[in-house]
């Protein structure tokens, strides 16, 4: 049989795709998977941080039904570093959340971050105004930088790092909720409850930054991360949120929005789409849309407010440009 | 490791004649290698490797822990340190801006270089070669300095070790830019020296966090600036030190408070 180059070429792209399917079924990147047919999401309406945050969070989370009756939360905010500005998840919102899952039947809400730039972690709680929040007796932080540590198998294998060592407040808890700060991210393009969790890889181990995590993909990372910490429920502050060169020296931007959600992809994918970005073109929620929650918007339920596309998308540095969700 | 090597140079200060003993407890964990890991029951090197060779040190520790900690850290460097990645740094990968030549020490292997691991490795060399430097010690010191000036802020001062991200500063940290200074005590006082250790005298004043404001008294009192003040209002922050939970804080707080009264154990004596 004569082989012209247009059948080979086309027999090589068959034998390729098929070696990757079958290396993917001989050696999964992922062992679990998190994806349910349906997941929710509600986007509830909320101009500024006030005392009536409460009230409105506790409103949004009953239409959930959570199962935190006599549990252990692990509240994971994104707290960065001690500057102005909407760099960090807000202390209203955090303290109001920790209030409302003890309201709702928690029995004990630890707060949890581990910063990845400062070391120190008591000024970065005291630059964010938590310290206030702290009092109530079955609100702790734990400083997830510094926690005891188990070594873990990764449950997904993109970046290569195979094991991690994470803090036990974490493999711990009962119910973990990633509250990020709704913000660009001129690594990984955004950072929402996925990325927000590279906050539970402990410094005291990795360094600060948690820079072997970058060396090993971003993406891949936040993926192997995930998978092997599951998130619970996302509470996304986008009240006052960050575009441009965030996740540090980015702009204010009024979205005016908490995005509540029962599966973190479904979250992170409203969440980019309010920021006027194509979900799919986030490398790690295309790829977190097969296993660790759903992408596509007919497989996500509203429960509150529907998500429209922002009157202005988010603006970002020129590298991050494709992102940006094509109208109509 | 990081906190039991500080609460090694606190004991030391209240019980001399336990060093021995102190000592010991150091070299019973080193790594075959000659490292030491970041926790005990952790197996891979750590940068508290600089910290342990700084409380032996200290201790005057007379077995061949110091010395393999020692040429464990010359032979480390931060990731950029090979030609393949200072290659990477200088052509295709631009949004930070460093020069990739000069290199100092990572976290833990297969990171890049940054600035606290750094200033930790350069004083445990500067001080276990203070009578002694090698050729060797001398390069890595004079590597680790280089790297260190580079990273600084623009306006003085450092952070974890990125000055400029997108053309845009950074800001500094309290705490890096003490341990930078500490680091920095044998070296000309170079204007972006000064103009680091005017930003730490400023931001001591108000700073609030214990950690931040032990390491700004360690490091003032080497510039031989006042510290009295400090040392009062860190005393008056942690009052009894039940609320500390993290024992690096705690041992680093009692060597502030501890400061003048005793050996400085980041000071290279000479």
């Amino acid at each position: 049989m004569k082989l012209d180059r247009r059948r080979f070429l086309g027999s090589s792209v068959g034998v390729a795709a098929t070696a990757g399917v079958t290396a993917e079924w001989v050696w999964p990147k992922h062992t679990v998977s998190y994806r349910r047919p349906r997941s929710a999401v509600a986007v509830l309406n909320a101009a500024e941080y006030s005392v009536r945050i409460e009230a409105l969070l506790l409103d949004g989370l009953r239409l959930f039904r959570l199962p935190v009756l006599g549990r252990s939360i692990l509240l994971k905010p994104n707290l960065v570093e001690d500057l102005p500005g909407p760099v960090n998840t807000n202390s209203a919102l955090i303290g109001a959340a920790a209030r409302c899952f003890l309201r709702l039947g928690a029995v004990r809400v630890v707060i949890g971050e581990g910063p990845g730039h400062q070391r120190d972690t008591e000024l970065v709680v005291q630059a964010a105004g938590l310290k206030p929040h702290l009092a109530e007796r079955q609100i702790e932080f734990v400083d997830l930088n510094r926690d005891e540590l188990r070594k873990v198998k990764l449950k997904a294998n993109y970046s290569g790092l195979g094991e991690l060592w994470l803090p036990s407040a974490v493999l711990e808890s009962d119910f973990v909720v990633s509250m990020p700060k709704v913000k660009t991210h001129h690594w990984a393009g955004v950072t929402l409850s996925l990325k927000n969790m590279f906050g539970v890889v402990p410094g005291m181990k990795y360094g600060w930054p948690k820079n072997l995590l970058h060396w090993s993909g971003i993406h891949e990372s936040i993926l192997d991360i995930c998978a092997t910490v599951p998130i619970h429920f996302v509470i996304a502050d986008g009240i006052t949120a960050m575009e441009g060169n965030g996740p540090l020296q980015g702009s204010p931007r009024q979205l005016g929005k908490i995005v509540l959600a029962d599966d973190p992809v479904a979250a992170d994918a409203t969440c980019a789409r309010l920021m006027g970005f194509d979900p799919l073109r986030v490398r790690h929620l295309s790829e977190g849309g097969h296993f660790l929650g759903n992408l596509r918007e007919d497989r996500i339920r509203m429960l509150a407010e529907e998500v429209g596309a922002p009157t202005r998308p988010f603006s970002v540095l020129p590298e991050f440009r494709y992102l940006l969700a094509v109208k109509g | 490791m990081e906190a039991t090597s500080l609460a090694i140079l606190c004991l030391l200060a209240e019980r001399p004649s336990e060093a021995p003993r102190l000592g010991k407890l150091l070299s019973d964990v080193q790594l075959a290698d000659g490292s030491w890991p970041s926790f005990v029951g952790d197996r891979e090197s750590s940068w508290t490797t600089a910290l342990a060779v700084c409380a032996l040190n200290s201790v005057n520790d007379p077995s061949k822990a110091r010395e393999r900690g020692e040429s464990w850290l010359l032979r480390t460097k931060g990731r950029e340190g090979h030609w393949f990645w200072r290659w990477k740094f200088k052509t295709a990968d631009r949004n930070v801006q460093f020069d990739p030549d000069k290199y100092g020490w990572p976290w833990i292997s297969g990171s890049a270089s940054w600035v606290i691991p750094t200033a930790f490795s350069i004083i445990a060399i500067e001080q276990f070669t203070v009578c002694n430097r090698s050729e060797e010690s001398e390069k890595r010191i004079h590597l680790g300095v280089e790297m260190l000036l580079d990273r600084a802020c623009v306006d003085g001062g450092w952070n974890s070790g990125n000055s400029l991200v997108y053309g845009v500063p950074l800001r500094p940290h309290v705490e890096a830019t003490a341990i930078a200074l500490l680091a920095l005590q044998d070296e000309q006082r170079t204007e972006m020296i000064q103009k680091s250790l005017s930003w730490l005298r400023q931001n001591a004043a108000s700073v609030d966090s214990v950690s931040s404001l032990a390491w700004c008294i360690l490091t003032l009192f080497v510039y031989q600036e006042p510290i009295g003040g400090l040392k009062n209002r860190l005393a008056t922050i942690i009052g009894n030190g039940r609320d500390i939970r993290n024992n690096a804080t705690l041992a680093t707080a009692i060597l502030a408070l501890k400061c003048g009264e005793m050996i400085h154990p980041f000071e290279v004596l000479r």
